[in-house]
């Protein structure tokens, strides 16, 4: 068993995942029923659902991505999996908890105030997106003729939510190749090493550019602490389908690189002091309550340093801005991670709002710098990309925040972006 | 190295804001500052000519760049000099636009104005030299924009230490580990002590003094702008819901406001549900039309001027206020309503 009040995480690592009669994992290999998945997507709000696998190498490209998930149970149907959603708003984070890595499900098709996003799965395009090195299970769909858009988006989160559970569910009885021991956030260790924690902003900005929180939305919640365990089974839920390149999907808060890196370093050179969910609000006052107040909770945290991540562009930057400059005001260490705007050809200022106080970012690469995608043999999600009217599978030049991820705020991504040194 | 020197028309001696309109045109001299310059620059290299345009023209004119090129290019010079246009908007774009095509045609080019001048965004990949703030300064400007001719004409590339100016390009290309590991290794950094440490070097905007109030809004003629994305019913300029690449202008003509279905929002930065709905709520014409008539403001202009402001990156937004601005003046307007999403 997990250490008390642990959580015990078995991965599974996916070798290669598709379509059979018997369902199971076997030595990396993932086979899973058809039949049975679109099953659990039936809801009164969809007309048709259609699933198909887009695999790593493949000639194939994603567009109009929504949410994508982890595969992830605990126990036969989730068994706490995704609370407020799939079962009751309870605290999870502890007990066991399976994971199909190597795989997502991926909602990808036209929803309102939805922003194009795509993702290549072969070529040097896919290493931008952490869907490129995925096994990916798109479920497309038609929505129903007379179902509201709310309807649509719910049906929707609900379905690819029972869909990753089920895929997960076949590892239930299969050998975990790895296994990690996760105790809860403990503040009273680590001795003298400094306490850097971790502030995630979520976007709340309503319907389709919302996320959920133990399934209700966090708009009008002041920030609020959590452990890093119940990230990992699915207490923060995306519904934000605005800045392709500038989201964090429900799998990212699943894998919450932040709290990776901290937890890596935990007891070594640091001490992992605690993690903060704050929502983004729109409206000014908030935006410096909010942060004001995210910035006094670090600090009664006991933090020497946080890590502050964001979700969206412009309006998201302000509340990086505000909440490194409140903390950096009490004297301590403010790091924001942050994608820079500095037009097509690198020559721009990297940040509109910047902070007044505070100077260290870490540059998640620059949002507007072109890149070619090669025409690929098929295109799933729709057939023509809204951002340039082109077929969806042809070549095509676009900004690197068009692809699901790239710049991601969170900071799951590689990317980068330097000033060029020519000889 | 035979050089070729662009000015605008009041440094070539034509004429002040009333001769802002006028097209380019050549002078086979150095003319203006182009005098002094070419002394500075003594018998190793020679203007042999001076190209000059009207700043309206040169600057809200997207042909401008292309046809004063090619007269820049019929003198058979090796390289050119735009400028200095101090803090000069327009005089600015046009020099970097200049200096820009001049470039790419394969031409030495440099550009000389101040930092902070919108143009110093439209000469890449030409370099541009810092100067002072005003003609005043002329003299040792001049020394500096020579010096700086003589290295890049004998091959050499311009450095800070020469006032070169300008973002050097920022790339993107991917690093050794992820953003949130290395957040946390900039956290650690800090706290040690450093406190220059950071991937991205904080920009400085600077300020823009505002103009002073219209002495009598009733007789002032004022213009509607919008950041709003509000374009007529089926985009027909094809504005971008984000990252837009330009503006657009279109008539207000005698409609007393506007009406749902006539106007829409292709903005993506916001719900543009209530906007759609009524207009005028993104562009205020009919409050506007309501002021005209009570005698409020003098009246109003006949076209309204419309970008997307989201994700736009700096440099566009500032080169869209200077040709925004540079509009409005020629066609006399005194006030404008810029409206923010």
């Amino acid at each position: 068993m997990a250490e008390q009040n642990g959580l015990r995480r078995l991965i599974h690592t996916v070798r290669s995942a598709g379509f059979g009669e018997s369902p199971g994992l076997n030595r990396g290999d993932l086979v899973a029923s058809e039949d049975a998945l679109q099953a659990l997507l039936a809801n009164p709000a969809l007309a048709s659902t259609r699933l198909t696998w887009a695999r790593p190498g493949e000639s194939v490209r994603i567009v109009k991505i929504l949410d994508s998930i982890e595969p992830r149970t605990k126990g036969a149907g989730g068994a706490g999996m995704f609370p407020g959603f799939l079962g009751p708003a309870l605290p999870q984070g502890t007990g066991e908890t399976h994971v199909l890595r190597g795989v997502a499900v991926v909602v990808a098709g036209k929803l309102p105030r939805a922003q194009e996003g795509m993702v290549q799965m072969s070529g040097p395009a896919a290493e931008l997106s952490f869907l490129g090195a995925t096994n990916n299970l798109v479920i497309e769909f038609e929505p129903a003729e007379d179902a509201g858009w709310p309807q649509v988006d719910e049906a929707l989160r609900l379905g690819a939510m029972r869909v990753a559970v089920a895929l997960a569910d076949l590892a239930l009885e299969a050998e975990p190749d790895e296994v990690h021991d996760l105790a809860p956030l403990n503040p009273g260790t680590g001795g003298s090493l400094p306490r850097v924690g971790a502030i995630v902003n979520l976007q709340t900005q309503g319907a389709f550019k919302d996320v959920f929180v133990y399934g209700r939305t966090m708009a009008a919640s002041m920030p609020t602490a959590i452990d890093p365990n119940e990230l990992d089974d699915g207490a923060v839920v995306s519904g934000q389908y605005g800045h392709p390149g500038l989201k964090n999907p429900t799998f990212v808060h699943q894998n919450n690189p932040v709290v990776a890196a901290l937890r890596d370093r935990d007891g070594k050179d640091l001490v992992f002091g605690g993690l903060i969910l704050s929502p983004e609000p729109v409206d000014q006052t908030l935006k410096e309550l909010t942060s004001a107040h995210a910035a006094r909770m670090a600090r009664q945290m006991g933090l020497d340093a946080v890590i502050v991540t964001k979700e969206g562009g412009g309006n998201a930057d302000s509340d990086i801005s505000l909440k490194i400059d409140a903390f950096e005001a009490m004297g301590l260490v403010g790091i924001g991670i942050f994608a820079e705007m500095s037009g097509p050809d690198g020559t721009g200022p990297p940040v509109v709002g910047p902070p007044t106080t505070a100077t260290a970012m870490v540059s998640t690469g620059n949002y507007d710098e072109r890149i070619t995608l090669d025409a690929v043999d098929r295109a799933l999600g729709g057939e023509i990309v809204d951002l340039n009217g082109l077929d969806a599978a042809a070549e095509m030049v676009l900004p690197v925040a068009a692809i699901y991820g790239s710049l991601s705020p969170i900071g799951l991504g590689r990317l980068t972006c330097a000033t060029e040194v020519t000889a | 190295m035979k050089v070729v020197h662009y000015v605008n028309q009041f440094f070539a001696g034509v004429g002040g804001e009333e001769k802002a309109t006028v097209g380019p045109e050549v002078r086979e001299a150095p003319t203006g500052p182009g005098r002094k310059l070419a002394s500075l620059l003594g018998d190793e290299h020679q203007i042999v000519a001076t190209v000059f345009c009207g700043d309206d023209y040169a600057a809200s004119n997207d042909a401008a760049p292309a046809e004063i090129l090619e007269l820049i290019k019929a003198t058979g010079a090796e390289m050119l000099v735009s400028g200095p246009a101090f803090t000069s908007g327009r005089y600015g774009i046009a020099c970097g636009r200049v200096a820009a095509a001049a470039h790419k045609a394969g031409l030495v080019a440099l550009a000389a104005m101040h930092a902070e001048n919108p143009g110093v965004a439209e000469a890449a990949p030409a370099p541009v030299v810092a100067t002072g703030l005003t003609a005043r300064e002329m003299g040792a400007t001049l020394e500096k924009v020579a010096l700086a001719v003589k290295k890049l004409a004998s091959g050499q590339t311009l450095t800070p230490e020469d006032g070169l100016v300008g973002s050097i390009p920022r790339r993107n290309r991917l690093a050794e580990s992820n953003a949130a590991a290395r957040a946390v290794d900039l956290a650690l950094t800090r706290l040690a002590g450093d406190r220059s440490a950071t991937e991205i070097p904080m920009p400085d905007f600077g300020a823009v003094a505002p103009a002073g109030p219209v002495t009598d809004p009733s007789k002032a003629l004022i213009a509607l702008l919008t950041e709003g994305g509000l374009v007529p019913a089926g985009n027909p300029g094809r504005l971008e819901s984000a990252r837009a690449t330009k503006w657009l202008r279109y008539p207000l003509e005698e409609l007393p406001g506007l009406e749902e279905g006539s106007h829409v929002s292709v903005h993506g930065g916001f719900s543009t549900v209530v906007a759609n709905e009524n207009p005028n709520r993104i562009l205020p014409l009919d409050v506007a039309r309501e002021l005209k008539d009570e005698g409020a403001i003098g009246s109003l202009y006949a076209e309204y001027f419309v970008t997307t402001g989201n994700g736009t990156s700096v440099a566009d937004g500032a080169r869209y206020g200077v040709e925004w601005a540079a509009e409005l003046r020629k066609q006399g307007v005194q006030a404008a309503i810029l409206t923010s999403t």
